[in-house]
């Protein structure tokens, strides 16, 4: 199914590129993207887990069905037109994701799930695009299956993925191959390789830079330099399927830069805290206490969240992740406060909003 | 003194095609969405913002869902008074 087959989802997403158009190709105040950490269960047991799924944390946490549906609810009335169903690995339980499709109503966003692919099988994708899934976004941490599987901590989780991917695209939806590309390997041969596969296979390649929170909380060696981040660049013309949530897809010279996504692209756990991106555990609101759009406009109410910035905040921006992230005990379960965290200097005009 | 060099509708609306997705003119007639990987949704919004400018229109959702390719779009923008 694509996104033109849901025209509730296809205005939204023409309201958003006007308002960009309008903004210089700045990603302003646009809300674009709801990621929901449905459950934390998950049947991996990844080096670079953002969410500490291997250790366990918030396994058995669940939304309950009625809350995620009103969630949606709010999050098409303020525009988001994409859903992003998150884990954990949510097809450890079928019957639930599948509810859960339903319960948002997917005709009103491009949706999409993001996964190790192990569980995929013909059939489970195929039944995903009936119920309305447009993108599935598997993640390949290397060209070598074996350092794949090792860093999954799963033996023939490489084969899994890559066969998942071919079954994406047999059911008609966008298959997008999901890597990480840090310090350690931004000019390696093997992303190179991953590259090359994505494209000869038609796929789309999503580049997750490595952030230095979950597992990864403290490596800053991690993080990607200036020579790493002109290489992305490079990458992205030389490859023209490459997408990083802060680029510019509509820019076709392929170098356009939207401005950091925190905000635009909200990540909701279990518990229903609301951070301003899947790296940044800091709640700036839950959803059982606030509206939405209260909890929205209170983010853009910091400076940091409001504010242009060429970087990401989470994963390039040295100086905000010294000040906030490496030695500050915070994770998707026990997220540090904003409310704490930030004072008057760090709002919107200097004076916090409550 | 400068010469001012009007294209004609069927010009305009060809050339938005051929450099929206990058394709020559004589596949224009099949072009269909998602028949090309320029045109995904992305480009799909690129191109009805270019018509709309050139045309100086504003297209309902539901013509946008509707242009589902080059010739299905001559008779949408008919709707809006443009003869292509």
């Amino acid at each position: 199914m694509s996104i033109m087959d849901k025209p509730r989802a296809v205005e939204k997403f023409r309201k958003f590129y006007k308002s960009l158009r309008k903004n210089d190709w700045k990603i302003g105040t646009n809300l674009r993207v709801l990621e929901l950490v449905y459950s934390n269960a998950c049947n991996f047991k990844c080096k670079h887990c953002s969410t500490r799924a291997p250790l366990g944390e918030n396994a058995n946490a669940l939304m309950s069905i009625d809350k995620v549906s009103s969630l949606a609810d709010e999050a098409d009335a303020l525009g988001i037109f994409e859903w992003n169903m998150h884990g954990g690995e949510l097809l450890t339980n079928a019957p639930i994701l599948f509810e859960l499709i339903k319960a948002i109503k997917p005709e009103r966003f491009y949706v999409f799930l993001t996964s190790n692919g192990f569980l995929i099988t013909r059939d489970i994708a195929c039944r995903l695009a009936e119920a309305g899934v447009n993108r599935v976004s598997i993640s390949i941490d290397s060209f070598n299956p074996e350092i794949h599987d090792e860093f999954r901590g799963v033996k023939g989780a490489y084969d899994r993925a890559i066969k998942a991917l071919e079954y994406v695209q047999e059911a008609g939806m966008d298959p997008y191959m999901n890597i990480t590309v840090g310090h350690f390997n931004a000019f390696s041969e093997d992303v190179e390789n991953l590259l090359r596969y994505s494209k000869e296979h038609g796929y789309q390649t999503f580049i997750n830079i490595a952030i230095p929170s979950g597992n990864w909380q403290g490596h800053m060696e991690v993080i990607i330099d200036d020579r790493d981040r002109e290489r992305l660049i490079e990458l992205r013309k030389k490859y023209g399927n490459l997408n990083r949530d802060l680029w510019n897809p509509f820019d076709k010279n392929k170098e356009g830069v939207l401005g950091c996504q925190t905000m635009s692209k909200l990540y909701v756990t279990p518990s229903g805290d609301v951070f301003p991106c899947s790296f940044l555990h800091i709640k700036i609101g839950n959803v059982y206490e606030e509206s939405l759009k209260d909890i929205v406009d209170y983010g853009y109410s910091i400076k940091y969240f409001h504010d242009y910035r060429e970087k990401c905040l989470a994963g390039e921006d040295a100086e905000f992740i010294k000040k906030y992230m490496i030695d500050k005990k915070m994770s998707v379960m026990e997220p540090l406060d904003a409310r704490e965290v930030f004072g008057a200097r760090d709002m919107v005009n200097g004076s916090e909003i409550c | 003194m400068e010469r001012v060099f009007y294209m004609t509708n069927i010009e305009s609306y060809n050339k938005i095609f051929m450099e929206t997705f990058n394709v020559e003119e004589s596949a224009l007639h099949d072009l269909q969405y998602q028949g090309v990987k320029e045109w995904d949704s992305i480009g799909h919004m690129t191109l009805i913002s270019d018509l709309e400018d050139t045309f100086d229109i504003e297209m309902e959702t539901d013509d946008i869902v509707d242009f589902s390719g080059y010739e299905k779009g001559k008779e949408i923008l008919k709707k809006y008074g443009v003869e292509i």
